[in-house]
């Protein structure tokens, strides 16, 4: 897709303004909701109660988010969110970055095999699996703890797959190289492959974290106690009682704020999540 | 005569090991227990006794579940064609690499990141009766505000609306990776040929993408299958259980009532429903290529 | 600190695959020997399992006297040159020499001198500092060379490193090479398909194909005496004619030889015992076809293609009976398309291969 001037750009490819506009228009339906979710965390909560027509009228007020400085709530859900979020990704990309450099480079008894059994590991839902593991965490007490919240997801085969593609494009003859200057195959790995694969970590670990953060399921089962609630159960719990809860304007401040460290990871580390998520292919 | 070395070996295999455990212990065994669970009559004082297929029978001659099936199979049903579509068509409209059209890809994509709770909150604050911004909308028109979340039918609806907006940025890129691997040849060989942009679209542009359209369409069915969050909390499977999925039967079924045998069973058949959409994909995906595509 | 390298029946399976059949042949030390042959007739892997990076299915591999198919590749005291130079991206040039000394633990003055002395060799000094991705080809090469040479090993293992280069740079580079095997007198073994390299750069030619050895030879001896009907037909530019027997005489001086286009021709060749016609060819380059002159006369050529090379000319041509044979006039020639020229062979460069392909030539030569 050059964006040369002077080269011929076949019609099919260039501007086709009316699905431009309907896309504009589209983007302004997407972001209704959000406007009006910030409309309503900046409104005093006792106005919005007599209406919440009044997001449309001035005066607007920053009491809410206020209140979120001083509610600790907020605070405990993010510290667990992120504690378990950071300890998933670590986990996993260890994990991940030794079998993948396995499958895909070391020769061994039953590789071909395992791997295939890995690959299966995909297409198991959590849903399958999710009482049995409960019930095992039961015995083990590994309930309401940090730990408990972040195993789970260090058995993703997700990981290993996608380290396993990256360690496989690095060319072969690096390792032969490394091999015949006598290398041990750890160290092969440590100085030599993982260097190569930064990248690919980065991008691993980016989408596992994030997959961690906004993990609602397996915490909302886990993590009982008030005080191990991550922010994904936090805020499902803040809204059972909606009517009778601190306000509207309230809880919206509280979604606003709770969604803010997942949008600053995006609009940083945009471009590694979607080459995680397209595979690379999207410029 | 001493042997020769030999580049397979038993210690390359340490490697694999840490992994493999953690597989072992948090996916294969659970998975395992959770078949045997099925099929015991358990709850969570005691070991269960043997029932054989007796839960299942229990599973599918609830109505309960029944509805929830029938709920999910609808939800898919509309869902992901909206999804799909939506995707392909925002994909065709920004695929191009200009500052407003990155701007556009990055603000459909956002709502991908946001956690489910957050994007429920969002859309009950839109659909609450009295206070939503629907509702809102409908008394400035003039209108009768419709209660979304608590009519029949509607809730599903309500649902689908959140679900499709928090879902649209993957089909949107999937298709976007897809569209610039076309080769830019097949599209100057068609103004050479003086094909309309209808006719590129139908003739060139989909068929280039058709394998996409099938793995991202599969790929949606096994993800919206597991429908729970938003059901969950923004109408609680209501009313009536008009708007309850599969999962939050499976949740109800095994965490609140704790019969664990029969939530087993019943994750057993989503499970089953599950793979059979992923075989699909892998048969689709491996046919393609040994057809050369 | 060269040594040498004993290939002994080494036999290579993929499964039910063999790609390579009871291999045997010894490398003297110091000897620059070129694996040569067209593509997959084995020559890449057989260079790799004296590396140690194929595994060996049947056979021993030894180097100066000690069986080395038992070691790991990093302690067989054999270092590579790969095709792509697989330097190390992420590490610069000195780094990318001094690994491996690293990780056998050599002193770092020891590490420094290597590199230094070798940088020198090659010219590399002042590239120490860079990545490999800023190098040009040519640079990269003599950097995977330097991590070579740091190495002091038993044996350079060279595959196929001229590949990569445009055609300039690998004349230079052929020289270069050449020179470095003068200057270290180390053990080299090449692999190639090019003839030309393997010609220039040899010692003794190891020319493989379809899984075993056609013939080890000094380069000379594989250009004029070829052992087999594919070395005659590998070797060499343009390739022999190839011209089908129909019948023989036996003489006292040699094998009268009858064939379509050239008619019998009285040959110096004393064949083996078992010799049968049948299915037999006569082997004749085209420079030992002369082009007589006006008036001469010999056998009849109608000309089909003319190749003018500057300082030959090549003649495609066709026989009185249709056999097509190629001869080599001056640079000179006025020969065109359409003329019927008159050519005498050199009968003391026939070649005769039987059915099989094997030669037979001169007793004792």
């Amino acid at each position: 897709m050059t964006p040369d001037n002077t080269t011929y750009r076949p019609a099919a490819l260039t501007a086709n303004r009316t699905m431009l506009w309907l896309a504009g228009i589209l983007s302004a339906v997407m972001m209704a909701p959000v406007a009006w979710l910030i409309g309503l965390s900046i409104k005093n909560n006792q106005e919005l109660m007599l209406g919440t027509e009044s997001v449309f009228r001035m005066p607007y007020t920053i009491a809410n988010y206020l209140n979120i400085l001083h509610s600790s709530q907020v605070f405990g859900w993010l510290v667990n969110s992120f504690i378990v979020a950071c300890g998933q990704t670590l986990g996993v990309l260890v994990l991940s970055s030794l079998a993948g450099y396995a499958f895909a480079r070391l020769h061994f008894p039953f590789r071909r095999t395992l791997f295939i059994i890995v690959l299966f590991g995909l297409a198991v839902p959590e849903q399958a699996v999710i009482i049995a593991r409960h019930q095992m965490f039961n015995w083990f007490g590994l309930h309401n703890s940090y730990l408990g919240l972040m195993l789970p997801g260090m058995s993703s085969a997700f990981g290993v797959f996608l380290m396993t593609q990256f360690f496989r494009a690095i060319p072969k003859e690096i390792d032969e190289a490394a091999l015949l200057d006598n290398a041990s195959q750890f160290r092969i790995f440590w100085k030599i492959m993982l260097p190569l694969t930064l990248p690919a970590q980065a991008t691993l670990g980016i989408f596992t974290f994030l997959h961690g953060w906004n993990d609602y399921w397996w915490p909302l089962i886990s993590a009982t106690k008030k005080e191990m609630f991550t922010l994904t159960v936090g805020i499902a719990s803040s809204q059972t009682n909606f009517a009778q809860s601190e306000g509207l304007g309230f809880l919206a401040a509280q979604a606003v704020f709770a969604s803010l460290p997942v949008l600053i990871v995006y609009l940083v580390f945009q471009r590694h999540i979607v080459t995680a998520v397209s595979g690379g292919a999207v410029k | 005569m001493a042997e020769s070395y030999r580049r397979n070996q038993w210690s390359h295999g340490l490697f694999i090991l840490p992994y493999l455990a953690f597989f072992t212990v948090l996916l294969v065994f659970p998975l395992i227990w959770g078949m045997w669970l099925s099929l015991h009559k358990v709850d969570l004082f005691g070991p269960g006794r043997f029932v054989g297929l007796a839960n299942y029978v229990r599973v599918f001659g609830d109505s309960v579940f029944l509805q929830a099936l029938r709920n999910t199979l609808v939800f898919v049903a509309f869902s992901v064609p909206a999804l799909v579509a939506l995707g392909l068509f925002l994909a065709l409209a920004l695929n191009r690499t200009t500052r407003s059209t990155s701007f556009l890809r990055g603000l459909f994509f956002s709502s991908s990141v946001l956690s489910v709770t957050i994007v429920t909150l969002i859309w009950r604050f839109v659909f609450i009766p009295g206070d939503g911004l629907l509702p809102v909308i409908f008394e400035q028109l003039g209108m009768a505000p419709l209660n979304f979340l608590s009519t029949s039918g509607w809730s599903l609806f309500a649902v689908g609306v959140a679900t499709v907006w928090w879902c649209l940025g993957l089909p949107m890129m999937l298709f976007l990776a897809a569209l610039q691997q076309i080769p830019v040849d097949l599209y100057e060989a068609a103004a050479l040929d003086n094909a309309s942009p209808w006719r590129v679209l139908t003739r060139i542009t989909l068929p280039s993408i058709a394998r996409t359209i099938m793995l991202v369409t599969i790929i949606q069915i096994v993800m919206q299958f597991q429908l729970f969050g938003q059901a969950q909390l923004m109408t609680n499977g209501g009313p009536n259980g008009s708007s309850r999925p599969l999962v939050m039967y499976i949740y109800e079924v095994g965490f609140v009532r704790w019969d664990l045998g029969k939530g087993a069973a019943a994750s057993q058949v989503l499970f089953l429903i599950i793979l059979i959409a992923a075989m699909a994909q892998y048969v689709v995906s491996t046919r393609k290529t040994e057809a050369g595509e | 600190m060269s040594a040498s390298i004993e290939i002994n029946n080494v036999t290579k399976r993929y499964g039910a695959l063999t790609v390579l059949d009871n291999i045997s042949l010894t490398i003297k030390p110091g000897e620059f020997v070129v694996f040569l042959g067209p593509s997959g007739c084995g020559k890449s892997t057989l260079l790799r399992m004296i590396a140690g990076l194929e595994d060996v299915t049947d056979g021993t591999i030894s180097a100066g006297g000690t069986r080395v198919d038992t070691l790991p590749p990093g302690q067989r005291g054999v270092a590579m040159v790969f095709q792509s130079y697989a330097l190390y991206p992420h590490m610069t040039v000195a780094q990318n020499m001094a690994f491996g000394l690293e990780n056998i633990k050599l002193p770092r003055d020891e590490i420094n001198r290597r590199v230094a002395l070798a940088a020198e060799t090659l010219e590399i000094g002042h590239l120490l500092d860079r990545k490999p991705e800023k190098l040009s080809g040519g640079q990269r090469q003599r950097v995977a060379i330097g991590r070579a040479i740091v190495k002091e090993p038993k044996a350079f293992l060279f595959d196929e490193p001229l590949s990569n280069l445009d055609a300039a740079l690998r004349g230079r580079t052929r020289l270069e090479l050449a020179q470095l095997h003068a200057r270290l007198g180390s053990t080299m073994v090449f692999v190639t398909h090019d003839q030309v390299e393997a010609m220039t750069l040899a010692d003794r030619i190891v020319i493989m194909h379809d899984r075993k050895i056609e013939q080890i030879g000094t380069p000379m001896e594989v250009y004029q005496k070829p052992a087999t009907r594919f070395v005659a037909g590998f070797i060499g530019s343009p390739a022999m004619n190839f011209i089908p027997v129909t019948a023989v005489g036996y003489d006292n001086a040699g094998l009268s030889v009858t064939t379509g286009g050239l008619g019998t021709l009285q040959t110096q060749i004393q064949p083996q015992p078992g010799f049968s016609h049948d299915g037999s060819t006569l082997g004749i380059r085209a420079e030992d076809v002369t082009v007589l002159s006006d008036g001469e006369t010999g056998i009849g050529l109608t000309v089909e293609v003319v190749e003018r090379l500057g300082d030959r000319t090549l003649v495609y041509g066709a026989l009185d009976d249709g056999t097509k044979l190629t001869a080599e006039a001056d640079g000179r020639s006025a020969a065109r398309i359409g003329d019927r020229l008159q050519i005498r062979l050199d009968l003391s460069a026939l070649h005769l291969f039987d059915a099989k392909g094997i030669a037979h030539r001169l007793e004792g030569v």
